[in-house]
């Protein structure tokens, strides 16, 4: 199944879901389809007009620019998505970090996609860390 | 560039034995057709896409709970982002703060591997309206 993770970048959460046997869907590989298909000089700095046009499918005019750019990558993983992982209490520095308005917008996107969502909270300590791993497995297993 | 392109990072665990050097020899002895690059959290694997799962797979086998892995966007060496190019590496601050924070996912997944179970969790009740009031700052 396709898991989104939030944050998208992790490190963490794309290798568990991934040990796990799900397939998950993360910025990078989003990124990754933009570097090798369009002629841009540097993807996400850098958009298409098409990826323009795809941010205001998920977010109107007047909202600033930054959000509308990171729903263009995000918006159609959440679409594909089959269930997802948030990971909340996260330090300032972990994860998309540079628009919290954005960060709210997914959040949103997920809850009304009426989807299986497991929220955890970021490990401070290892009891904390095995909580994390035992209930991203059981969630993940219960899927399939 | 092929749509078939992976690019892998492979990050281990601090608390892991293994090294980045003994990663990077280790694929190369493989022998399969991929780029290995060896880096201070592990190494740069980039490749057909089946080629590279199956080194990610080989290479997580040497300590199955300390090697983690994920797919980067960007070619390896690419001048946009390698540092030997004067590129940006704007995705290394995040990548810094889960090395440090995956020793304790080792941990974890060690321990769930032999049947730990999750604590249960403490789920938020509600406000007492005396609380409320306090931090309203209605009482007086």
């Amino acid at each position: 199944m396709k898991i989104f993770i939030d944050p998208p970048n992790s490190l963490i959460l794309f290798d568990l879901v991934e040990r796990s046997g799900h397939e998950p869907l993360s910025t990078m590989a989003a990124i990754q389809e933009k570097i090798d298909r369009t002629e841009i000089d540097m993807p996400p700095m850098n958009l298409s007009l098409e990826d323009v046009m795809l941010g205001l499918k998920y977010a109107g005019i007047e909202v600033p620019s930054g959000v509308r750019g990171r729903l263009a990558v995000w918006g159609p993983m959440i679409e594909a998505a089959e269930a997802a992982v948030i990971m909340e209490d996260c330090p300032y520095s972990f994860g998309c970090v540079g628009c919290h308005r954005a960060n709210l917008m997914v959040r949103y996107m997920i809850k009304r996609k009426n989807i299986p969502v497991l929220n955890v909270n970021y490990p401070n300590n290892e009891d904390e860390a095995t909580d994390l791993v035992v209930e991203i497995r059981e969630f993940l297993e219960g899927l399939k | 560039m092929s749509a078939e392109r992976e690019t892998r990072l492979i990050v281990i665990s601090p608390a892991s034995e293994i090294t980045p050097d003994q990663v990077s020899r280790a694929i190369h002895a493989m022998g399969k057709n991929v780029t290995v690059k060896e880096s201070c959290y592990g190494a740069v694997v980039e490749g057909q896409r089946d080629i590279v799962r199956q080194v990610v797979s080989e290479i997580k086998s040497m300590d199955p709970n300390g090697v983690f892995s994920k797919v980067r966007a960007y070619p390896a060496g690419d001048p946009r982002r390698c540092r030997a190019h004067h590129g940006t590496r704007p995705g290394f601050a995040q990548l810094e703060q889960e090395w440090n924070d995956l020793w304790k996912i080792q941990y974890g997944l060690d321990r769930a591997d032999r049947g730990e179970k999750a604590r249960k969790r403490k789920t938020p009740g509600k406000l007492p309206v005396g609380e409320f009031k306090k931090i309203c700052e209605v009482k007086r």
